[in-house]
């Protein structure tokens, strides 16, 4: 019996946390008190809810989107890239020029900015920042390769900086626009070593905290903030403190929106996003993310696909608006051509192609020799079936878009192979060929983003091209900096992926963040990911 | 005596890490994608900069030397750097234990409670609707997945009657839900094991004796009937802190909670080989260490056990 008392009294503690009550959900934040009366108001703090919590987020090392949520507010970059309009506007350079080899970049920066340990931001930082993404020990992710043929940093004088390029490269200013390419504190930087990304100084509107991996992240206001490009428009903005949170799972976003437990959430899967559209108490920042739009990709080296009327009749069976409106409902806008319509370059022409035309579909491949000879459902030519492998991966709701794609064509006597595989498997299958179909989608504000994919030399060249003509539009585009010449080869590139037929354009991808409604100023960058949060403020609560 | 005992078992528990270790890194080498290519092939890096990262990482070298390497370092107690997050793979798992040990201890004393409640309960009434239900509960518990309960509870208990907050840690509270949906699912295999064990035990002869000395039968319950069946339940609870690391993976996920798990999750995904095996080392090392100890308790629990040892 003694024995047993201690176990007892442990038992009924924990028991006795759940006889009280949560006080029934309210907002975290709460306003500001107006300054009449003596005591200090309570600062407002955010919860801001991310899917997942971020693998390493030192932005200079790792790759993922969501470690720009917080860290685009903690950094300011070189430049900023205005979504409206489309142009470059200064950031921490005031001004910048091109040398007409435009192989070489100076930058007349801004004066009197400080990072939030006071170290002074001059060419000397920018320097030590480039030189450490391109440092092979660092072994970056990311930040490095968006530099291109980068070469040197020169120091002309305190204010003045120049970055020197093997060859010209007309991403780089969009490169440097993105807090991958943010400006570090030097200090901070050589003090931590590798555990910095724990401990990050940026110049930004707000510093980095508090960072407890897997578990919380907390942004304070920077007092001291009188840099922000003109696009920040903060004025009336009360958000003084961000916690942001992780859910990984998607199913409970919704609810930690709903108990208040955060406000502002992203990525909201759809059926719970149309549910909080019509509720008073919430609101849906739905943000379409520019980039190469979900597309199955096309082996075009492996029978039957290397033949143009059999991937020209998957893409008129391929009802894309049923496949939006089941998966998505309707969030999403369909997708048309390999470029997301919101993306600088995007041809409307592709609009075009491939309406959903079933009969055209069957016509094709009767022409083409695929005739259902032993009435099994699917169609056979030379004593060989036409069942094609899809290979998947299980995230962005893959997995039911390969479903009902097998659904949709199993009409037209077409048989699919669908296995859902992890993304380095996949990497390795489509890399090999060994694939008929497999999707992808990869988010970017430069039209750049078409050499990864269309490219015969490209990493993701899963349509297996090798087209030099193609090449060549692509490589002279990327060295390009003349925006209508630009422009007019990057029309051609789209249209000549949609007359070729080497990939079905599913969905432009959009970032459904679902906040409280007395959140007021969300909004969101170029790159359609990362939030201003500066500009972000609560309204007064009933 | 005994310490030649826990010497042997240590000498146990070093094969058991070793071969845990090995199991991973074959497991890992087995599963197809190459890290280096999973690490920068969205970047826009060229063959050459991702063939460049792949010597850097010494994935180039003839596996047995990869294997040695491993070894090597494991057994200096160097558990690398991580290759997806460029942190020392030490500090994150430092980062992370506590969490999940949390949670882990306390579903532990929640479902060893719920178990030999239910268990108990259900032999004392056997054939009774409270045996029926008790049995019932402990096969729902045994066979509700996690993932499915643990949102069930966060629809109930959060957004319906709003007690327990559904996500996030730091005080008790966020503790109680995902311990408890945990507990639930540890509870049903131990209910059966303690109900099986203590219908076995009152049908022995001195329990009867117990009786017919007139002894309260509160008393002869907790005393004669309880204590042999004890040590049942305690084998059952160190066995199933496997089940229970494993639980703790998905409860973690659900509950928006930080942990192991989730480390092992994302580094499974990224083939970011430091990681998984610093976690499955680690995970090991538990499950050896707490069977270890629940051994002792028995013997300590037990006088003819604690007679065989000395």
């Amino acid at each position: 019996m003694k024995r047993l008392i201690p176990f007892l009294v442990l038992l009924s503690t924990l028991l006795a946390g759940c006889c009280d009550p949560l006080p029934p959900a309210t907002p975290t934040a709460t306003p500001l008190p107006f300054p009449s009366s003596g005591f200090t108001p309570t600062p407002i703090r955010l919860i801001y809810g991310l899917t997942l919590a971020p693998s390493g987020i030192d932005p200079h090392v790792n790759a993922s989107s969501e470690l720009g949520i917080p860290l685009t507010s903690v950094y300011d970059t070189l430049v900023y890239l205005d979504p409206e309009s489309g142009e470059f506007v200064p950031g921490l350079a005031e001004d910048w020029d091109i040398s007409e080899d435009e192989m070489a970049y100076t930058f007349y920066l801004r004066k009197g900015v400080t990072f939030h340990d006071g170290t002074p931001f001059d060419a000397e930082a920018v320097r030590f920042n480039l030189e450490r993404i391109t440092s092979p020990d660092l072994a970056s992710q990311k930040a490095r390769f968006m530099l291109g043929p980068y070469e040197r940093t020169e120091v002309v004088d305190e204010y003045t900086v120049r970055i020197h390029l093997g060859e010209p490269f007309a991403p780089l200013l969009d490169s440097l626009s993105q807090v991958y390419l943010g400006m570090a504190s030097p200090t901070a930087v050589e003090k931590w070593g590798s555990d910095y990304q724990l401990h990050q100084v940026g110049t930004g509107p707000f510093t980095f905290a508090e960072y407890v991996p897997q578990d919380y992240l907390l942004l304070r206001r920077n007092p001291d903030y009188a840099w922000g490009p003109k696009i920040y428009q903060h004025e009336t903005a009360l958000a003084e403190e961000i916690e942001f949170r992780f859910f990984a799972d998607p199913a409970t976003r919704s609810p930690a929106l709903e108990t208040g437990e955060a406000e502002i959430m992203g990525e909201i899967p759809p059926q719970d996003a149309v549910r909080l559209m019509e509720s008073e108490d919430f609101i849906i920042e739905a943000v379409p993310i520019p980039g190469v739009s979900l597309m199955f990709f096309l082996n075009t080296t492996r029978a039957p696909l290397d033949d143009v009327d059999v991937r020209q009749a998957l893409l008129y069976g391929t009802d894309r608006q049923a496949i939006v409106s089941t998966i998505f409902r309707d969030t999403s806008p369909v997708a048309y051509g390999p470029l997301a319509a919101n993306t600088f370059g995007y041809e409307p022409a592709v609009r075009d192609y491939y309406a959903y035309d079933p009969t055209q579909a069957a016509a094709l491949l009767d022409a083409a020799g695929w005739i259902d000879t032993d009435d099994d459902g699917i169609r056979d030519k030379d004593g060989e079936p036409l069942v094609l492998d899809m290979f998947l991966m299980s995230w962005g709701h893959m997995p039911e878009i390969g479903q009902l794609l097998a659904a949709q064509w199993a009409e037209l006597g077409i048989g699919v192979n669908n296995q859902v595989v992890s993304y380095p498997e996949a990497l390795e299958v489509a890399g090999e060929g060994r694939h008929h179909l497999i999707p992808f989608n990869l988010s970017g504000s430069d039209p750049d983003i078409l050499r990864k994919f269309f490219h015969s030399e490209a990493g993701f060249n899963w349509s297996k091209l090798d087209d030099a003509e193609m090449d060549n539009w692509l490589e002279v585009a990327a060295r390009t900096s003349d925006w209508e010449e630009r422009e007019a080869l990057y029309s051609q590139i789209q249209l000549r992926v949609m007359e070729r037929g080497v990939a079905i354009p599913i969905r432009d991808y959009v970032n459904l963040n679902g906040a409280s409604s007395q959140v007021e100023g969300l909004h969101f960058d170029a790159q359609g990911w990362f939030p201003w949060l500066i500009d972000v403020t609560v309204t007064e609560i009933q | 005596m005994i310490a030649r005992y826990i010497g042997r078992r240590l000498i146990q528990a070093a094969s058991v890490l070793w071969l845990a270790a090995t199991l991973a890194f074959v497991a890992m080498k087995l599963t197809p994608g190459d890290p280096a290519q999973a690490l920068l092939a969205a970047s826009g890096a060229t063959e050459t900069e991702i063939a460049e990262r792949r010597t850097q990482l010494g994935l180039d070298d003839p596996l047995p030397l990869q294997y040695a390497r491993y070894l090597w370092s494991l057994a200096q107690g160097d558990l690398g750097q991580s290759w997806l997050h460029g942190r020392s793979v030490g500090q994150m798992i430092l980062e992370q234990f506590p969490a999940t040990a949390e949670l882990a201890i306390s579903a532990i004393i929640i479902g060893t409670a719920l178990g030999l409640a239910l268990g108990v309960l259900a032999a004392l009434r056997r054939s009774t609707w409270l045996d029926t239900a008790a049995t019932a509960l402990a096969v729902i518990g045994l066979s509700t997945p996690t993932y499915w309960s643990g949102l069930l509870a966060i629809l109930l208990f959060s957004l319906h009657l709003r007690w327990l907050p559904a996500t996030g840690e730091g005080d008790p509270r966020h503790l109680l839900l995902p311990s408890l949906v945990l507990g639930c699912a540890l509870s049903g295999s131990i209910a059966r094991l303690v109900r099986a064990r203590v219908v076995e035990i009152m049908e022995e002869p001195f329990v009867q004796a117990a009786r017919a000395r007139g002894i309260p039968p509160w008393r002869v319950l907790l005393v004669h009937v309880l204590r042999p069946a004890l040590p049942t339940a305690l084998t059952v609870v160190a066995l199933q802190f496997g089940f229970l690391l494993g639980g703790a993976v998905v409860t973690e996920s659900v509950f928006a909670r930080r942990g192991l798990g989730k480390l092992a999750v994302e580094a499974i995904l990224w083939r970011d080989l430091p990681v998984v095996r610093g976690v499955i080392v680690l995970g090991a090392l538990v499950y050896v260490l707490v069977n270890l100890a629940a051994d002792l308790a028995q013997a300590w629990l037990n006088p003819r056990l604690r007679e065989e040892l000395a």
